[in-house]
């Protein structure tokens, strides 16, 4: 048994605790804390020498208050296609173990600055992963790999040629016997090919790849099944229904790109009519994850039970088809082992059967062989749309190496990317293995566990500083193509293995370019344009699959049920939302960007269900929720108006998450963690998210979270069973963005059932308070929304109206010509709920694109995250029980940024108009004007502004506090992100989003340039993408000129599901929203009429439906609406 | 009687005295300071590393701005040019003149020659050279006569109301698209040129930004 530290800043339950630490008695002892000491002696004078001077500098004619004088140092030779200030676009890819993302890179005179994905590649039509956002940061790590080093010392690049080129001589004597390589597993043709020669160069040798996070158990169930290695895609967009097993295939996963894609296009309702032809999704999973969000239908069950399940299914199709023979009955034996509702699996797989042809079953990968082969089985009784592609076998694994250099006869061990010493399974005990090796070399992009424990560390370049090839998870070849030179002496690992290969040709570019015409391209310089090579995806096979083959291919071990308790946990292991799986723990930005369920930073936290944490509670009488009791229960105020508050589900003091740490017992190690209740989960799987608690590690990452990893063995990589957990007294601090789970019947996220749309069309804004409130535009609102967005009418009022159609009051010119005037376009936002899973990549894209920093777990403690981008998750329930957290959930996300109200209510109160509109109803945020009342963030209703409480933009984390003395240093590696066309903000100013202001006029001066003496200066439709468009998966958000009625953002503002959030308090916000749909199978003993978020806003209000009275509003109000409506009044606007 | 005022109070007509003193002196000191044109920086001409002149190459000779300034119209800079620019006459023509010799030399080692920046906008301002020069404003309305200039000099007051009398009234700035780089042209008075430069503003729908979104991101 042995304990897992438990890292990351603790935090004291009392004073005397705090004082007990060495560290605070060493405080008191040195009378001064560390740093103001430093201030005695010499250091004193030098301070005293410095600020005399400045103060005679102050005095001396101001001559500091000048503007210093600059040089403009250009070129001395112009390279060819840089023009200072256009950015320049390249094509590359984000390579992955199995998904090469294509991207586009946006670069500033050399410097890379934004990632894009590339709409060149259709699957993926522009979209990248959250992680594919990060990745650019890396590239200007601090922390990164700079230089080369062998025990300690520096090595020029010169002197590891030297090595690389001995070592292949050493080992070319005796056909590499001592020679093992250990490489993260890689997409690259070119890689490939040299792995082959090095294998023909080195026989003797183990060449085995590993990776934490391992996807591959579909193809492997299909290389039992059919006898060949192949890979499914499914075809979404042609699917009906679909079941996901455990499946997070919308986000995170390999092809998950294209697989949220197609799918949310299923999803897309233009209007009532459509509704009936939107897809349906049953799943069942053990954890809530996006995929589980976006269900129609939920079941929650363990992942260990997933087997017995899939089996009962799966006899339940095999025998409604009548194919599968014996099969279907062997299942249905091995279904047994599970008690489950019937008729949840016997209405689902009618349903399923009903729609043949268009009913696909996809399983997560850390499910075992057998699952798969089963639904193998099951999608092909179901002519599921799914091709398969011929994939290349995958290499052997961690454990060949292992019992090689378990064998003690190793010289060199060879270990290319990844952190085995961090994240092997804990029974291999690689780091005992690799010190069996005489020497071991490690080649990686930046210093961790694996590199410390090597005799040598070859620095490697970043993805965005190197030539190589990949392919995306159909197949498709794409380039990896350098934006820059190598910042540092790093190498490109093509050339490591051509040298260790023995090949003439070392250069990246050049290797790759021999690489693409073997693969039968034949324009290097179209493919690197083009960003893709077409025709070259995987080759597809139509298998022929055999049900007895099947048969043969299932383990019954594999699949029998588990009864579980609160002392025979089930553990769920799952790559963190943060840090994957430990490659971006030094990544800020994915350290801060809140987990899309949990809403946590900077940690990672035991998730619990709430059933068993209730149980946890009363059996170990450690208290994990609030004792309050719900407010309305308590006072007449609340009780009279119907005022169900939500307790808090979590301790929260002053705000802070203050969460139970527990000790985790499961494969014979004992984790010290924090908990953090989830609904959905399967009431006794807990899940540990890997890649976290890493100890050798940059800045950013140290001390964050706990290692999950040291409790992984090689049987359980996906989930282990017999884990148990005991409460302690302690707590821990979690850096919680959202601390309410519920909309408490408030009509933020707006939804109902495809069928319940389809008999009403508009009940969208029948749901909230605009049905009761008078009409916002007064006699105007019967005008059209392009009139309305360029006159600001004012209802009934005597005022002006503010409109945008006429030339200011202040120009002349036009006079007498006013009918030329051109209306400045009016630019808005559509987001359709029914498409959004909650990625996040729109948090990521939105920081990168506009310069928004971090500030570090403490600062999120105190509610001054700096995201101009958020995602509101809200869980709803069937039954409304404010005390209690519910376990079966439905959840809604909501992306929310500044609305550019027309009726800004910021803008009313800013003391210095800091904050106004501009002609094209962007509401504008003049930084340099900013004094920093930050009335204007207590003013907005949606709570999207962001204050610079300190210089996040100068200052280190950690650093903030030190006064004017602190050290202000920006390192120039972090400088060189910036994006140069956003102001960086300072310290006192407020932000927040600005719809991508600096694309909007970057697009109006290149339609203007190109105008020159013409009148063709209206941007076509669809020119301008902001940044959280851009990189959406599922096209959720749209944005565009909404004066004209034909833009594709009118359009989707003229569906009657379209709606504006907190409407009734006339702010008329440019965003609005689609309204969620959910497609219930009325069959389903869960079925719902309405979906739980619209049935809690009908309970709250008490009046069931709106339908009684919906009609006679615009007629006027009748007298029952005096006592049943005045609740509404109360209805505070909270949006978090 | 004792006496009504304390002491003190004698003192009290030389501290009002020192205080307007002070007062005055300050207000005048930060108004000329802050508000007169050196702050604004006209009249700013540094002396630069090599000693090129404006007047002999786009007055006397009539090079067009263009031929150096060959981003002008593309970006929002309007770039220096780089060594190799200066190069493709001075290969040439006066070769070995000594003036040149930091030219040379950048031109051989690759490194910049340090020219002195002379206009600014402050980095809050995202100013945007080709969407002016490509509808009608030329460079001379910013710029003044850089080709009668020998060493160039900060013409413009380049204050915020600068740019806004402009942007409100285009009409008294515009110009013939052929006429932008000629910075010799003469602005033709009367009402008759006043309907053609109005004309062009209707014409080609100029409608500069005086909202913040405009200049500020």
């Amino acid at each position: 048994m042995k304990n897992s530290e438990f890292s990351g800043p603790r935090y004291w339950k009392s004073l005397d605790d705090l004082a007990e630490t060495p560290a605070f008695k060493d405080w008191i002892e040195r009378e001064f804390p560390a740093g103001a000491a430093d201030m005695e002696g010499v250091n004193r004078r030098h301070f005293m020498k410095v600020m005399a001077a400045s103060f005679g500098l102050a005095g001396l004619g101001m001559a500091g208050c000048r503007r210093p004088e600059q040089n403009i140092l250009p070129y001395s030779k112009q390279p060819e296609n840089v023009i200072p200030g256009v950015p320049v676009y390249y094509t590359s890819s984000m390579p992955s173990a199995r998904d090469n993302v294509p991207v586009i890179v946006e670069t500033h005179t050399g410097r890379p600055t934004k990632i894009e994905g590339n709409p060149s590649f259709k699957p993926y039509g522009g979209a990248t992963t959250v992680y594919t956002q990060a990745s650019i940061l890396d590239l200007y790590d601090p922390d990164r790999a700079t230089k080369s080093k062998a025990s300690g010392a520096t090595l020029s690049p010169a002197a590891v040629r030297d090595r690389l080129d001995a070592l292949r001589q050493t080992h070319g004597a005796n056909q590499g016997a001592g020679l093992v390589f250990l490489a993260e597993p890689s997409t690259s043709p070119s890689r490939a090919k040299l792995v082959k020669q090095i294998k023909q160069a080195f026989p003797q040798a183990i060449w085995a790849e590993n990776t934490a996070i391992d996807q591959s158990t579909s193809e492997q169930a299909a290389q039992a099944v059919f006898g060949q290695s192949l890979r499914s895609l499914p075809e979404f967009t042609k699917a009906k229904r679909v079941l996901a097993l455990d499946a997070e295939f919308l986000m995170n996963a390999d092809g998950s790109l294209s697989q949220a894609r197609d799918f949310t296009k299923t999803r897309k309702v233009k209007d009532s009519k459509d509704a009936k032809k939107m897809s349906r999704l049953y799943s069942v999973e053990s954890t809530l994850t996006s995929t589980g969000s976006m269900a129609d239908h939920r079941l929650r069950l363990s992942s260990s039970q997933m087997g017995a399940f899939i089996a009962q299914v799966g006899a339940a199709v095999l025998n409604k088809k009548h194919v599968g023979g014996p099969l279907a009955a062997e299942l249905a034996k091995i279904g047994g082992s599970l008690k489950v509702d019937a008729q949840w699996v016997d209405a689902c797989a009618t349903d399923l059967v009903e729609n043949a042809g268009h009913s696909i079953i996809i399983a997560g990968e850390h499910l075992p062989k057998s699952v798969h082969a089963i639904v193998i089985a099951i999608n092909e009784a179901l002519s599921a749309p799914i091709n398969y592609v011929a994939v290349p076998t995958a290499e052997q694994g961690i454990a060949a190496a292992v019992a090689r250099l378990n064998k003690g006869t190793v010289e060199t061990l060879v270990i290319l990317g990844g952190n085995p010493v961090y994240d092997a399974p804990i029974d291999l005990n690689w780091s005992a293995a690799q010190a069996q090796a005489t020497e071991s070399i490690y080649i990686g992009g930046s210093a961790n566990e694996t590199s410390e424990a090597a005799s040598l560390f070859i620095a490697r370049s970043h993805y965005l500083e190197t030539w190589g090839d990949g392919r995306t998870f159909d197949g498709t070849l794409v380039p990896v193509q350098p934006m820059i030179e190598p910042l540092f002496e790093t190498f490109n690992e093509l050339e490591i293995l051509a040298r260790l290969a023995g090949e003439s040709v070392t250069d990246g570019y050049s290797i790759a370019q021999a690489t693409f015409a073997e693969l039968g391209g034949s324009d290097f310089n179209k493919f690197l344009s083009d960003g893709v090579l077409d025709g070259s995806a995987y080759n597809s096979a139509s298998p022929v699959l055999d049900y007895l083959q099947v048969a043969s291919a299932i383990k019954s071990d594999e699949l029998k049920a588990f009864e579980l308790s609160a002392d025979q946990l089930e553990v769920r292991f799952a790559p963190s939302s943060h840090a994957y799986d430990g490659r971006f723990a030094n990544n800020g930005w994915m350290m801060e960007c809140p987990d899309p369920i949990t809403k946590l930073t900077w940690d990672n936290a035991i998730q619990i269900s709430p059933s068993l944490a209730r149980e946890l509670e009363s059996t170990q009488g450690i208290q994990i929720f609030p004792s309050k009791k719900p407010m309305n229960k308590q006072s007449d105020f609340f009780e009279g108006a119907k005022g169900t508050l939500q307790t808090n589900k979590a301790n929260f003091r002053r705000g802070k998450e203050d969460a139970v740490v527990v000790e985790l017992t499961v494969n014979g190690v004992t984790i010290e963690a924090p908990i953090h209740v989830v609904p959905g989960l399967a009431n006794y799987t807990v899940v540990l998210p890997l890649g976290m608690g890493r100890k050798v590690v940059g800045r950013v990452g140290q001390g964050v979270g706990f290692d999950a990893y040291a409790a992984r063995t090689s049987s359980s990589l996906g989930c282990a069973l017999g884990a148990s957990i005991k409460l302690t007294e302690k707590t821990f601090f979690l850096a919680n963005t959202q601390e309410h789970w519920s909309m408490e019947g408030r009509a933020l996220v707006r939804e109902n059932t495809a069928t319940g749309y389809a008999k009403k069309p508009d009940f969208v804004n029948k749901v909230g308070v605009e049905s009761h409130a008078p009409l916002n535009y007064g006699k105007d609102a019967d005008k059209s929304l392009q009139e309305q967005s360029v006159n600001q009418y004012r209802g009934n009022s005597a005022y002006d109206h503010i409109s945008f159609s006429k030339p200011a009051p202040n120009v002349k010119v036009w006079k007498g010509n006013e009918d030329k005037f051109p209306v400045p376009q009016q630019w808005g936002m559509a987001i359709d709920m029914n498409s959004c899973i909650g990625c996040s990549a729109c948090v990521v894209a939105c920081q990168s694109e506009n310069n928004v920093p971090i500030v570090g777990k403490d600062q999120v403690l105190r509610g001054r995250e700096m995201h101009w981008m958020r995602i509101d998750r809200y869980f709803s329930a069937e039954q409304y029980d404010q005390t209690e957290v519910p376990d079966d959930v439905q959840v809604s996300y909501m992306g929310m940024m500044c609305q550019h109200c027309e009726n800004a209510p910021c803008e009313q109160v800013c003391p210095v108009n800091a904050t106004v509109h501009d002609t094209s109803g962007l509401n504008t945020m003049a930084y340099n004007r900013c004094v920093g009342t930050r009335y204007c963030a207590n003013n907005c209703p949606y709570k999207v502004r962001r204050f610079n409480f300190l210089d996040w933009n100068k200052r280190q984390i950690g650093e903030f506090y030190k006064g004017p003395l602190g050290p202000v240093d920006e390192p120039e590696l972090e400088k060189m992100n910036a994006n140069p066309n956003v102001t960086v903000r300072m310290r006192g100013v407020m932000e927040k989003c600005t719809f991508c202001t600096q694309r909007i006029e970057a697009a109006k001066i290149e339609q203007k340039r190109l105008a020159g003496a013409s009148d063709d200066i209206r941007i076509a439709d669809g020119n301008i993408k902001v940044a959280c468009q851009q990189v959406c998966p599922t096209d959720a958000i749209t944005f565009g000129d909404i004066s004209d009625a034909d833009s594709e953002v009118s359009k989707m503002k003229a569906n009657d599901r379209n709606y504006s959030v907190l409407g009734y308090l006339n702010a008329r916000p440019r965003t609005t929203y689609l309204a969620r749909l959910r497609n219930p199978n009325p069959e389903m003993p869960d079925a719902y009429e309405k979906p739980y978020a619209y049935a809690q806003y009908d309970e709250r209000y008490g009046h069931g439906s709106h339908d009684a009275h919906a009609d006679d509003h615009g007629a006027g109000h009748d007298d029952h609406h005096g006592h049943e409506h005045s609740s509404h009044s109360e209805d505070a606007p909270a949006a978090h | 009687m004792a006496n009504v005022f304390p002491r003190w109070v004698n003192t009290i007509p030389i501290k009002v005295i020192v205080a307007l003193v002070l007062i005055v002196t300050t207000v005048t000191v930060g108004i000329t300071y802050y508000a007169t044109p050196k702050y604004t920086r006209v009249g700013y001409a540094p002396t630069q590393p090599v000693a090129f002149s404006h007047a002999l190459h786009a007055g006397q000779l009539e090079l067009d701005c263009r031929y150096c300034h060959t981003f002008v119209d593309r970006s929002e800079h309007s770039n220096v040019p780089a060594s190799n620019v200066c190069m493709t006459c001075h290969s040439m023509v006066k070769k070995d003149s000594a003036t040149l010799a930091p030219v040379r030399e950048s031109y051989e080692s690759g490194e910049p020659i340090p020219w002195v920046r002379v206009h600014k906008t402050p980095d809050y301002v995202y100013f945007n050279h080709s969407v002016h020069v490509n509808r009608g404003i030329s460079c001379v309305e910013c710029h003044g006569r850089v080709d009668q200039m020998e060493v160039v000099e900060h013409a413009k007051s380049f204050s915020m109301s600068f740019c806004l009398d402009c942007h409100r009234n285009p009409e008294d700035s515009i110009r013939p698209i052929e006429e932008v780089y000629n910075l010799d042209w003469e602005r033709p008075t009367g009402p008759e040129a006043q309907a053609e430069f109005e004309g062009f503003v209707h014409d080609w729908k100029v409608n500069p930004p005086q909202s913040c979104s405009g200049c500020h991101r």
